[in-house]
């Protein structure tokens, strides 16, 4: 049995262990919460390097892919250099792959995805890959990045755009601490009221929410009136949450084992120990060649009925 | 030997700062709503002003203000080096060189106007 563990900065309230098979071989797979404590997440990885075949690092992001431009988050590598022997990855190596595919059925086999559709993008510099593919199948898009992180009161409609905003604050902002950033630990189990009440309105003009489940929860207002919800992580809890405030169609991207979908961080933790090879030596076209063996797709579920 | 910027030199970089920021319409428009006033202050030599954002506008005044809701610290020559956009704020923010006072979306969103009208 191989064992794969995501080490995560988000809260321990979500940890969970699972076992599945994936191409005829057995998988454990866990999840460890460090609450925000970066301390102990260092701690936690340097316990595990050499124990297990592969760990995934989740609730950070370490790198920021926009086109060609690869940003390191000076945090998030520091979580990486404490592992030495066993492979570590964050998830973003599989999500420019991964998400830019689920875009692809999306729009080719659903109705959840129609070129003029409003999308909001609570954050789109840590998924740029499914932000470029909602923008080149002619989505109306929003990118949220500076609604919600900044607070500012400025969709950005373009990828142009986006990525010229980017080009001129990511090489700087990625050295700040993490968690003035993105919410870490407790803060990811609470919602930002004055945020919530100030931008309620993307939300409620948007037919389809999309990003990173804490921001898109951390934001999100009550009352919507059915919106697809186009995300990664999700538990029992999130989409009774997700039900609770109204969105109609929960689309994750990742598989679900036993009644959640895990991180991409997990998944491609999981690839990595599937393949292995020495990281360096993984290419995107691993990648997706791998995602086709194992024909995953992503999960629909209808949270009205 | 440390050098020391001086009063006059702190002044003139705030001026180049809000005369580069009320020329980006981009960016009075993103901050259209952030009514904040911000102190910056000298700690090796004596020096005080305050940057008023308001309606989107930045405007300056010497002296410090009553009440404000980002102190900004550091010595004179770390202080004229950020405004001038010779260094970012960045470095001097995470080795302590650099103190502010306020909230930390406040904090990060000077740091983000300052990288909109300096950075690369």
């Amino acid at each position: 049995m191989k064992h794969v563990v995501s080490v995560s900065l988000g809260s321990s309230r979500r940890d969970h262990r699972v076992q599945v098979e994936l191409l005829g071989e057995k998988f454990e797979i866990s999840r460890m919460g460090t609450d925000g404590d970066f301390n102990r997440a260092l701690e936690v990885l340097r316990n595990l390097d050499g124990k297990v075949d592969a760990i995934g690092l989740g609730g950070i992001d370490v790198y920021l892919f926009v086109r060609q431009k690869r940003y390191a988050v000076h945090d998030g590598l520091k979580l990486m250099e404490a592992v030495k022997i066993t492979p570590v990855v964050d998830g973003s190596g599989l999500k420019n792959t991964l998400e830019r595919e689920v875009v692809q059925i999306l729009s080719e086999k659903t109705d959840l995805l129609k070129k003029g559709m409003k999308v909001l993008m609570v954050s789109s510099l840590d998924r740029f890959g499914m932000a470029e593919a909602l923008f080149d199948m002619g989505c109306d898009m929003t990118y949220g990045d500076l609604i919600f992180t900044m607070g500012m009161p400025y969709p950005i409609k373009t990828i142009n755009e986006l990525e010229e905003i980017a080009d001129r604050t990511l090489p700087e902002l990625v050295k700040m601490p993490f968690h003035m950033l993105y919410p870490t630990g407790k803060k990811q189990e609470s919602q930002d009221e004055a945020k919530v009440q100030k931008f309620a309105n993307y939300y409620y003009e948007a037919d389809v929410i999309a990003g990173d489940f804490h921001l898109i929860r951390r934001f999100m207002p009550a009352g919507m009136n059915g919106q697809t919800i186009l995300t990664n992580t999700t538990t029992r809890e999130d989409v009774e949450f997700l039900r609770e405030k109204g969105a109609g169609t929960l689309v994750t991207t990742t598989p679900e084992f036993e009644g959640r979908s895990f991180g991409t961080n997990v998944i491609e933790a999981a690839m990595v120990a599937i393949l292995g090879k020495p990281l360096e030596q993984i290419t995107p076209e691993d990648y997706q060649d791998l995602l086709r063996r194992l024909d995953f797709q992503p999960r629909i579920l209808n949270l009205r009925s | 030997m440390q050098v020391l910027a001086t009063h006059a030199e702190i002044t003139d970089s705030l001026t180049v700062f809000a005369d580069n920021y009320n020329k980006n319409e981009r960016l009075k428009i993103m901050n259209r709503d952030w009514n904040r006033v911000v102190v910056i202050r000298a700690t090796d030599i004596e020096s005080l002003h305050t940057l008023i954002l308001r309606d989107g506008v930045v405007s300056l005044k010497e002296g410090a203000s009553e009440n404000p809701d980002l102190t900004v610290i550091s010595d004179s020559e770390t202080l004229a080096d950020i405004f001038y956009g010779d260094i970012t704020p960045t470095e001097p923010y995470n080795n302590g060189t650099l103190r502010i006072m306020g909230s930390e979306d406040d904090i990060i969103r000077l740091d983000f106007i300052s990288l909109m009208i300096w950075g690369e």
